[in-house]
């Protein structure tokens, strides 16, 4: 085995602490995980949890990391102060991820180290813990399950932290759950109380001041279908698959609430089509899938265009074409969004970085869809849809705008390219969608002036929802000399980088078609260090700068492994 | 006030072949809403591409002519949006059986109340006679001058095995039978299937009006012919298949089977059509199903 060289920085860590539970999928790791985070944010704590996974029910490596801070943090760290192991695999698979005077839980017998494991801990001073928590939640009365808990109140203890606290969170979260209260509560007791606990453990582990206000907890798509449902939206469509899956069932969950309809259907084309349907009917309905799925709504995404029907479309990637690797992230699919579909059509592509724009702009993708007549697709990416951020308030919900209007032709010509739209109604002029090129009334045809007037009637709609769309918002010192230029997840990593006390600033593209480059150019011009930053392998957004205004980056921070990007990745990539 | 077909027309002329069986097939959708006093604009219609779908600028009601293969999985979504409105999905054989077919399989599964009219021609026209499910096998058509080399398959027995709460059969050559048929689809609470054999005089010719005379027969000429019963109904088509015959009439109905509506949990007890309840939603109470 090669020689690891590391290089760890302490610094880099000091507003936070990082906790990371690893072990095999199915082995509890989420609970474990979940409840730990809960019960920070009941503190009052400021976290980011963020899940990796293998595309498996039972086995492989999985780990829930947890980091802490005293304010907003939006991306996890690559290293950790706390690693609590549950398998062997995980334990020698993340042990090369722990910062100076680290600490391992392994939970099960001694691990064999590896002699490059064995100098890797020396030098960086690891302290190693072996629990047997099974034994000991069934010594302290409770069940196998219960080990979790166990686990908790150890992790508990050496962040130094009120054992009262966690186990109000703990039986709040079991709450309707058929279990024995006591002995739930002697198990987090005897984790806590462990006697192979030591006080030089987590000796530089300094958490911020609690605020004691509870914080609210959500994964970005929790966000999303928040949005879409604020929206209005009534009808969700949708086929399984990962990272969307989560929308529907968040949407599916609070269905009995909110009284949509939810519908899982036979495919990705019939859930894009029954959006189509009840899109045209007036309501607002939402589908989301992945890349493969997205591909086969392509077709129905041209249709919407040419027909003129609004359409809403969640597209949350993940990385590799093909099955990919299912579980992981990355934003490979802008240039899919930007491009999908036969044929010359406007649309619009927003893309998402974190909780408050998944619901802001979900709001606002359904108003352009409606306004504009055209499909919207959202962009989002596993780092993002399934990350677990927590807020104070989620921002203030959006007006809806539809501007839903009368007239004699469903496709009169207009200046703006708009066109009167009216919802279906009984004594209303009844219309035809057609996926035909037509007339002003909606009739096929293919006589050469009206192809062309129709084609151009449409294109002016991107001209004047272009006007509408905001320049990409900047975020740093108006002097910053190195600008990262990026969308989606991008961000939340070099947001931290500059929390962490770097002089860098980001260029957030959240229209990333059509999209406003006059902001950019100003910078470019100014001779300031312009990185295009991006989760995939070509630069794909730098592909569509390039094609909206000429200009070429020269310089690109790619990463396209799978993993999002963290502060670490920055800062290594400045330190070059 | 009496509705008159007028208002279901366009100023648009079709463009099908003389002797074309869409001719009849729209003029009886048309004639069975004002038999059922349902106007223009309460209306949505599905169309599909092909021949059939070619008469969609013709029929005045909301409409919307979409993808192939792809106008029944389109219906559903405007169904559910606003169940005030009659829905109907306009294919070909070609679309619902090759393009489309899992939107079939499912519309009749989740039993939305909606109507399928497949205008089945026994192949695809609009490109000038390829062949389809429905083809006999040996049939020359387009690209295939030795024959189709394929066989074809029973498409109403794979419907029927799918326990359709309304499959009926019908003749485009008898718009006036096709038309009750209709009537009784529109007003049956649950998803209705019709397949109607459809001239086609220019891709079809070996079945004439006179074949298609000398082979149907009506169900309701079946003396004790009980069509809520699933096995008289799987012995008919068996029959149908040994005698060469077609029968039209329905062939079973299920009225016992609720509607996807009628079985949302979510929307029991709600009044209001999805269509009326596009507002600003406020989420609080939402909140606490978050980090689930």
């Amino acid at each position: 085995m090669a020689k690891v060289i590391f290089q760890v920085d302490n610094n880099m860590y000091s507003n936070r602490t990082t906790i990371k539970i690893g072990g095999e999928s199915g082995q509890g790791i989420n609970t474990v995980g979940r409840m730990l985070n809960q019960a920070l944010n009941r503190l009052g704590f400021f976290t980011f949890a963020n899940r990796e996974y293998p595309s498996l029910i039972k086995g492989g490596v999985a780990s829930y990391q947890v980091d802490i801070a005293d304010k907003k943090i939006y991306a996890s760290a690559k290293k950790n102060n706390i690693l609590c192991t549950l398998s062997e695999k995980s334990f020698h698979t993340y042990i090369y991820d722990l910062l100076e005077n680290a600490i391992v839980i392994h939970d099960g017998k001694d691990v064999e180290l590896s002699p490059d494991e064995e100098i890797f801990v020396q030098k960086n001073n690891i302290q190693i813990i072996y629990l047997d928590s099974v034994k000991i939640a069934l010594e302290a009365g409770g069940i196998e399950i219960m080990a979790n808990v166990v686990l908790l109140g150890y992790i508990w203890k050496i962040l130094k932290l009120d054992v009262n606290i966690l186990i109000e969170e703990v039986l709040e979260l079991l709450e309707g759950k058929k279990i024995d209260i006591e002995a739930e509560k002697a198990c987090v007791l005897a984790g806590y109380n462990h006697p192979s606990y030591r006080d030089t453990l987590g000796q530089d582990i300094t958490l911020p001041s609690p605020s004691l206000s509870r914080k609210l907890l959500m994964s970005g798509n929790e966000a999303l279908a928040l949005g879409a449902l604020s929206a209005g939206m009534r009808a969700f469509y949708g086929y399984p698959m990962t990272p969307a899956t989560s929308i529907y069932k968040f949407i599916g969950e609070t269905a009995n609430e909110t009284k949509v309809v939810v519908k899982q259907a036979e495919n990705e084309i019939t859930a894009v089509q029954m959006a189509l349907g009840s899109m045209y009917m007036g309501t607002r309905a939402l589908t989301a899938t992945s890349g493969g799925g997205f591909d086969l709504m392509i077709e129905s995404i041209s249709c919407a265009g040419m027909s003129e029907t609004p359409l809403v479309i969640v597209l949350a990637q993940r990385i590799g074409p093909g099955t990919g690797v299912p579980t992981w992230t990355g934003s490979g699919d802008i240039y899919t969004a930007v491009r999908a579909g036969h044929g010359d059509f406007p649309r619009c592509v927003i893309s998402i970085s974190d909780i408050d724009s998944a619901f802001t702009l979900t709001q606002k993708a359904f108003n352009i869809a409606d306004k504009y007549q055209l499909p919207v697709i959202i962009l989002t990416e596993k780092q993002i849809a399934e990350a677990i951020y927590s807020t104070e308030n989620l921002p203030n919900i959006e007006k809806i705008e539809r501007e839903i209007s009368k007239g004699e032709n469903r496709y009169q010509t207009t200046d703006s390219g708009i066109s009167p739209r009216w919802i279906p109604t009984k004594g209303l002029k009844p219309y035809l969608h057609t996926s035909d090129e037509h007339t002003q009334e909606g009739y096929s045809t293919d006589i050469a002036q009206q192809v062309k007037e129709m084609s151009d009637k449409r294109e002016r709609k991107l001209e004047t929802l272009k006007t509408e769309i905001p320049e990409p918002q900047y975020f740093g010192n108006q002097d910053t000399e190195i600008i990262f230029v990026g969308s989606g997840s991008t961000k939340n990593a070099v947001l931290d980088a500059q929390a962490a006390g770097q002089n860098i600033a980001y260029l957030s593209y959240e229209y990333v078609y059509p999209l406003k480059t006059d902001k950019l150019l100003k910078l470019a011009n100014e001779n300031r260090r312009l990185i295009l930053i991006e989760n995939n392998q070509t630069g794909q957004l730098g592909k569509v700068i390039k094609e909206e205004c000429g200009y070429e980056f020269k310089e690109k921070l790619l990463k396209y492994d799978g993993r999002p990007f963290f502060i670490d990745d920055i800062l290594d990539y400045l330190n070059k | 006030m009496a509705l008159d077909i007028k208002e279901y027309n366009t100023t648009v002329q079709p463009t099908w072949c003389a002797g074309c069986g869409n001719f009849a097939i729209h003029v009886a959708l048309k004639k069975s809403l004002i038999e059922l006093n349902i106007s223009p604009s309460e209306t949505f219609i599905s169309f599909d591409i092909g021949c059939n779908g070619n008469g969609a600028d013709t029929v005045g009601t909301y409409g919307f002519k979409g993808l192939h293969g792809r106008s029944i999985a389109l219906a559903t979504g405007a169904h559910l949006a606003n169940r005030k409105f009659t829905v109907f999905a306009d294919i070909g054989d070609g679309g619902c059986f090759h393009e489309g077919v899992d939107h079939l399989i499912n519309a009749i599964k989740s039993n939305y109340d909606m109507t399928i009219l497949i205008h089945n021609n026994q192949n695809f026209a609009l490109t000038t006679g390829q062949a389809t499910v429905t083809t006999p096998k040996g049939k020359k058509m387009y690209a295939q001058p030795h024959g189709s080399p394929e066989r074809n398959l029973d498409i109403d027995n794979f419907i029927l095995n799918l326990h359709p709460t309304f499959f009926a059969k019908a003749y485009s050559g008898d718009p006036i039978q096709l038309t009750e048929i209709i009537k009784e689809a529109v007003k049956h609470k649950g998803c209705s299937v019709i397949n109607i054999s459809q001239s086609c005089p220019t891709y079809n010719k070996e079945m004439t009006p006179q074949w298609f005379n000398e082979n149907i027969l009506k169900t309701n000429t079946i003396t004790e012919y009980d069509n809520q019963s699933f096995d008289q109904a799987k012995e008919l088509l068996n029959t149908a298949n040994t005698t060469k015959k077609i029968y039209t009439g329905i062939i079973y109905q299920d009225t016992t089977i609720p509607t996807f509506y009628d079985n949302l949990e979510s929307r029991k007890g709600i009044l209001s059509e999805l269509t009326e309840e596009v507002k600003e939603y406020n989420i609080k109470n939402l909140l606490k199903y978050t980090n689930s």
